[in-house]
């Protein structure tokens, strides 16, 4: 790594000021000091946020659940509460990465952790996402790559978090100058649909302070599929969340992972649902309706098969 | 959830972990190491340290180290090239294969993948201080006696993974063992009989993965 | 005539391994642990070009970076380099932080070239040459036996196939390198090796220096699977910066470097044409293969052989044959010898078409093999582990199994040689005390040889394996062979029992006791009075021999919804002639399996065509097996006293690819025939995978 400085700051005021121009905030650092030793990312300061207050609180709530971005993933996945729930999310977070990172790693990294594409996380290549010329990936080895994009980065978002909590509905609350934003999950991610160069929503000296889950949906999960069986990144990854009345869906929301640089949601796949009561036919029409303007790479079509098992797969998880 | 009642934060506060332990003496030092703790904070409190070498101060195996390190300096630079430790082992530099898993306030991680700054004021175990006296852990011994190592470089790690799980669930079940090493890789193929050793060492029967027949020839 | 007891009282019962205990508790020194006085870090800067012509290396600025002590070029003056990472310079300093900033301050002046890097684009005729002498892809080599077109004519059933595997990267957890110090008395290297004799000789010519110069020790290593068997460029590197520094550098390859310049499995093409007469007898086989060796393939270094050859028709004996094989080469790092190199990728091509003709003859894989199969050894491996495995009530017709998860079954076997070398060389001292300590100049790759040498001197010695004190892994020690070819318990088990025989006679000889053996020993050795008895001895024949079989049985349950493949088990059965420690040798059988599994599943070196860089030179997307993707594994070992002491480490590597393709191509009733099976390839081949853009 090249030289840093590193500070501890004690408020989110000081945070955003020891930052400056070059600086980048310090969580759990899985992400960042990786990306650091690649030369991926460029930082002359650390601010450590792990001293910062009230951040590392899950606090339940009738209506609805604050989990401090603090949090650690291993804290989500051993809170009993949570796996009863918000089961999705236990599973989601039950499948980041290994014992020694869950350790660590935060949910507010989780969620803001850059692209996983080895083209962008290559020392040695400029791609369009580190604001070189071209997408290696589109002419290239594609075969962990998007399906859907909304410009010529086809890198698609890994976050398990961010998929379980798409589907449970859940705002974060972000400081951005000060001010507290509230963004849903598609808001968080929309600005990596149109900007190749972007992982997120979030802009320089964003900090996400919490995530807020409304306990409106009783029953979620979360599946993936991956080429080894623990300890590797999803290929594609579901979740769901919904209430069952008399064997039908309620309020139902299904999203999916590592197809898009956003959580792949599709309003009329989620109309849908509604109401229905998850049998093949209709599991079938729902993955139609989630995959409908696919475009697959040259390597990645499989994601298309696999992804209509895993949204079968999970939907019928939220009988059990 | 298995196991006992569980902090309102999940976390494991550093009284919890010498609780588990349990003896006086450590009672004492994790009073000091709080109070060391504080002390940092008040001290390096929004200071912008570095980028060249600052004081850093590491407690190891119950020891306490005066450094003088750049900021960029990992936890695992530290232990070894430091503080001379063997126990953990550089394989990948990328919180990637477990060989430098070591425990932070009783709880393992990758050393490679922590900034030794960033590690003050906690309390830091590697597999040298799982043994003070010399004496061999239960979950040592059943390493050795099930040969669940063979060239021997991520054995400390696994050592660390499997240690840690039974201080947490005493009573594993196959699943919770491959859940808890899933982060460390091997390539000698020890697998088989590292899964043994961590029910061996809990007092469970060894299910084993692996069953085996000499036949004699003639 | 020298044999192994009948009535062995330590041999062949389970031990655990000596240096256990040095291991677990982190004790164990490996060459990265070495300290030593004044201590540098040295690290290395490699060719981001995957081709160029390195014009001008400029080392002055990175000299003058704080903390540097050193910095060499690897070669002085104009040259091209041929692959994505390979060596240009080093440096060495205080700390790590040091050498990464002075790296970043090397200067060099480079005119890229054109490169390829895919097998199908170099054996194009205008592919850019790797070399620039000759062509990227020689002519086959051709070996003919009797008429194949005629007959091809004259079978009952012919199969046509085309399978491949991919570049495999050794990745032993420890990289490649070491530690080296000079001194009054020359150098001494503490090198990552599984050959002390073959670093020291690499070293010493080298750096032109006598043999007699250059130490190496190697006390524990972390593993090599073939690819440590010289210095390497990095551990004349070290010596070299060591001498400038006047002081000990500690050079170690990080994870990235390891994907990129020491050493892979070739990949491999080969087309099959194999067919037999209607009561399964083989009767043709028509055989292509290229794979790519990296830069070490091509023409312009056709007598290496490029070590992508492979022995064909492996186990089977084919009457009318013609094996057409050559290498292609690109700008990648050079394979080196890999866990039975050839073998794993052979049997995975020679069984996956005996299946095929199998299921084209309607006949039971097994029984094809039982037909064709001219081993005894074998033959009775293939009954033993049928009826362990249940292959009879478990084999049913390709794509069967009643879906969405299938569950299929396979065999393959293996061959293999693993005997001894006979210049091994060994010494022993007796003390007064009654310790004993044996010496050997050999390796420990993580077989276990220091036990298998306690075991053997306890057996002749009438001791407990812990009253044997064995120090390995030292050129001042007698020598013995590098830990290549699963020779290694074959070359020491006989040197120690040599040793150990004739230390029993000088003993009984100098104490005029008869039998000093078990209870006798503390009293025979105290009459030594202050002087300790050392004894040498060589490799004695009779006790060991060469020639192991194999075979392996796999489950695989394949979702075909998903495309994942689940090993369930496999069923190992096994021959190493005389078993000096099951306990030991099943931990082999479980690291070959375990490897063959990555090689059948998960592990391939993926190249980038458009920028030649190894698109995943780390442990996140080169994968290898973990915990979870670990099956039941069920060994059945034959203990063979009368062939003596065989090694096993290679031949249970072997079959297990090509065991677990089969299985995956019976569960489906159709064949990936390709490594490795990833989802994506099962979802191809079921055809679930629609049309990709154009």
């Amino acid at each position: 790594m090249k030289p840093f400085e590193f500070v501890t700051a004690l408020s989110t005021e000081s945070a955003r000021e020891l930052l400056g121009p070059k600086g980048q905030y310090l969580a759990g650092g899985n992400d960042l000091l990786g990306r650091l030793k690649d030369d991926i990312t460029e930082a002359n300061r650390l601010v450590n946020i792990k001293a910062l207050p009230g951040l590392d609180r899950i606090e339940p709530g009738a209506d609805h659940w604050r989990i401090g971005a603090l949090v650690t993933i291993a804290q989500i996945e051993d809170h009993p509460e949570i796996r009863k729930v918000f089961p999705g999310l236990h599973q989601a977070a039950a499948e980041v990465g290994s014992q020694q990172i869950r350790n660590v790693a935060t949910l507010g990294g989780n969620l803001a952790q850059h692209s996983r594409c080895w083209y962008y996380r290559h020392r040695d290549i400029q791609c369009l996402k580190k604001r070189g010329r071209i997408c290696y990936a589109i002419e290239g080895d594609n075969r962990y790559h998007a399906l859907f994009t909304g410009n010529v980065c086809i890198s698609p978002v890994v976050s398990n978090l961010a998929i379980a909590l798409t589907a449970l509905d859940a705002t974060a609350i972000v400081l951005r100058d000060g001010q507290e934003r509230r963004m849903s999950m598609a808001e968080l991610y929309e600005l990596a649909w149109d900007n190749p160069t972007a992982h997120h929503s979030l802009r320089p000296g964003d900090l996400i302070l919490r995530v807020e889950i409304p306990t409106q949906r009783r029953r979620s999960a979360y599946l993936q599929i991956s080429e080894k069986h623990a300890f590797d990144w999803a290929l594609v990854s579901c979740a769901a969340a919904a209430n069952l009345e008399n064997g039908r869906l309620r309020n139902v929301r299904v999203a999916l992972g590592c197809i898009s640089p956003v959580p792949h949601q599709v309003a009329a796949a989620n109309q849908f649902l509604e109401g229905k009561a998850p049998d093949d036919d209709v599991l079938d029409h729902a993955a139609d309706l989630l995959l409908a303007g696919a475009e697959p790479q040259t390597h990645n079509a499989y994601k298309i098969p696999m992804a209509r098992a895993l949204i079968r797969r999970t939907l019928r998880q939220l009988q059990a | 959830m298995k196991g006992s009642e569980t902090p309102s934060t999940g976390r494991l506060s550093r009284r919890d972990f010498f609780k588990g332990l349990g003896t006086t003496a450590l009672a004492a030092a994790a009073s000091q190491a709080e109070s060391v703790a504080q002390e940092l904070q008040k001290i390096n409190a929004e200071k912008v340290l570095g980028p060249g070498p600052v004081p850093v101060t590491l407690k190891v195996n119950g020891k306490t180290h005066k450094l003088e390190l750049e900021p960029r300096v990992t936890l695992l630079d530290a232990l070894r090239n430091h503080l001379g430790l063997t126990g953990p082992k550089e394989g990948c530099d990328r919180a990637s294969c477990g060989a430098c898993t070591v425990w932070l306030d009783g709880v393992t991680i990758y050393a490679c993948q922590k900034l030794a700054i960033d590690a003050q004021g906690h309390e830091i175990t590697t597999v040298e201080g799982l043994t003070p006296d010399g004496r061999l852990t239960p979950v040592q011994r059943a390493f050795v006696e099930r040969d669940a190592l063979q060239c021997g470089y991520c054995t400390p790690g696994f050592v660390m993974s499997v240690s840690a799980l039974l201080r947490k669930n005493p009573r594993p079940t196959v699943e919770d063992v491959r859940h808890a090493c899933a982060g460390n890789l091997c390539r000698c193929g020890t697998h088989p009989r590292i899964l043994e050793a961590a029910l061996v060492a809990a007092g469970l029967p060894p299910v084993s993965t692996t069953r085996t027949e000499v036949i004699n020839h003639v | 005539m020298s044999e192994w007891p009948a009535q062995p009282k330590v041999l062949g019962t389970r031990v655990p391994r000596v240096d256990g205990p040095a291991k677990v508790t982190g004790q164990a020194r490996y060459s990265s642990d070495i300290q030593a006085p004044g201590l540098l870090i040295g690290m290395i800067l490699r060719s981001p070009w995957p081709a160029a012509r390195i014009q001008r290396i400029n080392l002055e600025k990175a000299r003058q970076m704080p903390g540097i002590k050193a910095a060499v070029a690897v070669q002085e003056g104009p040259r091209i380099v041929r692959y994505y990472g390979e060596e240009l310079a080093a440096v060495a300093g205080v700390s790590r932080q040091a050498c990464e900033d002075a790296l970043r301050a090397i200067e060099v002046e480079a005119e890229p070239l054109p490169f390829v890097v895919r097998e199908e684009d170099a054996r194009k005729p205008d592919a850019p040459r790797v070399w620039e002498q000759a062509p990227n892809m020689p002519p086959p080599r051709v070996r003919e036996e009797g008429n194949v077109d005629e007959a091809l004519k004259e079978c009952a059933a012919v199969i046509e196939g085309f399978y491949t595997t991919s570049v495999q990267l050794h990745h032993p957890m420890e990289t490649h390198g070491g530690t080296v110090r000079w001194d009054d008395e020359g150098v001494t290297a503490w090198i990552s090796t599984q050959g002390i004799f073959s670093v020291r000789d690499g070293l010493a010519g080298a750096l032109r220096l006598d043999q007699s110069k250059v130490r190496v020790v190697t006390e524990y290593m972390g593993g090599g699977f073939g690819s440590k068997f010289g210095p390497g460029v990095e551990g004349v590197l070290a010596a070299r910066l060591a001498r400038e520094a006047g002081a000990p550098v500690r050079l170690m390859l990080s994870r990235f470097e390891e994907a990129l310049a020491v050493g892979n499995r070739p990949s491999s093409f080969q087309r099959i044409r194999l067919g037999a007469k209607a009561d399964g007898t083989l009767h043709v086989f028509d055989y292509e293969n290229y794979g790519t060796a990296g830069v070490g393939a091509g023409q312009a270094t056709e007598g290496g052989g490029g070590g992508a050859d492979l022995p064909m028709p492996y186990i089977y004996r084919v009457p009318n044959r013609r094996i057409k094989q050559t290498t292609v080469a690109v700008n990648a790092g050079s394979s080196r010898a890999f866990r039975a190199p050839g073998h794993p990728v052979a049997s995975f091509g020679m069984e996956s078409a005996m299946d095929d003709l199998a299921v084209k003859l309607g006949m039971d894989p097994l029984e094809l093999r039982i037909k064709n199969d001219p081993s005894e050894i074998r033959q009775r491996e293939y009954r033993i582990g049928a009826e362990r495995f249940g292959w009879k009530e478990k084999y049913r017709k390709p794509g069967s199994s009643p879906g969405p998860i299938k569950v299929g079954v396979g065999v393959a076997s293996a061959t293999w040689g693993g005997g001894g070398s006979s210049r091994t060389q060994g010494e022993i001292q007796i003390n007064p005390d009654g310790t004993v300590e044996v010496r050997l100049g050999v390796q420990d790759i993580g077989t276990g040889t220091r036990t298998v040498a306690a075991v053997t001197a306890a057996e002749v010695l009438g001791l407990a394996p812990d009253q044997v004190t064995v120090k390995i892994g030292d050129t001042r020690y007698p020598p013995g062979p590098g830990s290549g070819g699963s020779v290694t318990a074959a070359s020491v088990a006989p040197t120690v029992y040599d040793v150990c025989t004739r230390a029993l006679e000088e003993l009984q000889k100098q104490t005029g006791l008869p039998d000093v053996r078990g209870e006798n020993w503390r009293a025979a050795c105290k009459k030594l009075g202050v002087t300790p008895l050392v004894v040498q001895g060589r490799w004695r024949e009779g006790l060991s021999s060469s020639g192991v079989g194999g075979v392996q049985f796999a489950e695989v349950a394949v979702d075909t919804e998903t495309g994942l493949v689940t090993v369930r088990k496999i069923v190992v059965v096994q021959d190493c002639g005389l078993i000096v420690d099951p306990l030991t040798a099943e931990s082999q059988v479980n690291g070959g399996v375990i490897m063959g599994i990555g090689l059948a599943l998960y592990e391939e070196r993926v190249m980038d065509w458009q920028s030649g860089v190894v698109l995943n030179p780390n442990f996140e997307t080169y994968k290898l097996p973990g915990i979870a993707d670990v099956p039941e594994i069920d060994i059945v070992l034959i203990n063979m006293p009368e062939r003596g002491v065989i090694g096993l480490g290679e031949p249970v590597h072997i079959p297990t690819a090509a065991a677990i393709a089969n299985a995956v191509a019976n569960a489906l009733g159709v064949r990936v025939n390709s490594l490795p099976i990833t989802p994506r390839k099962v979802l191809a081949a079921l055809g679930k995978v629609p049309t990709a853009k154009a």
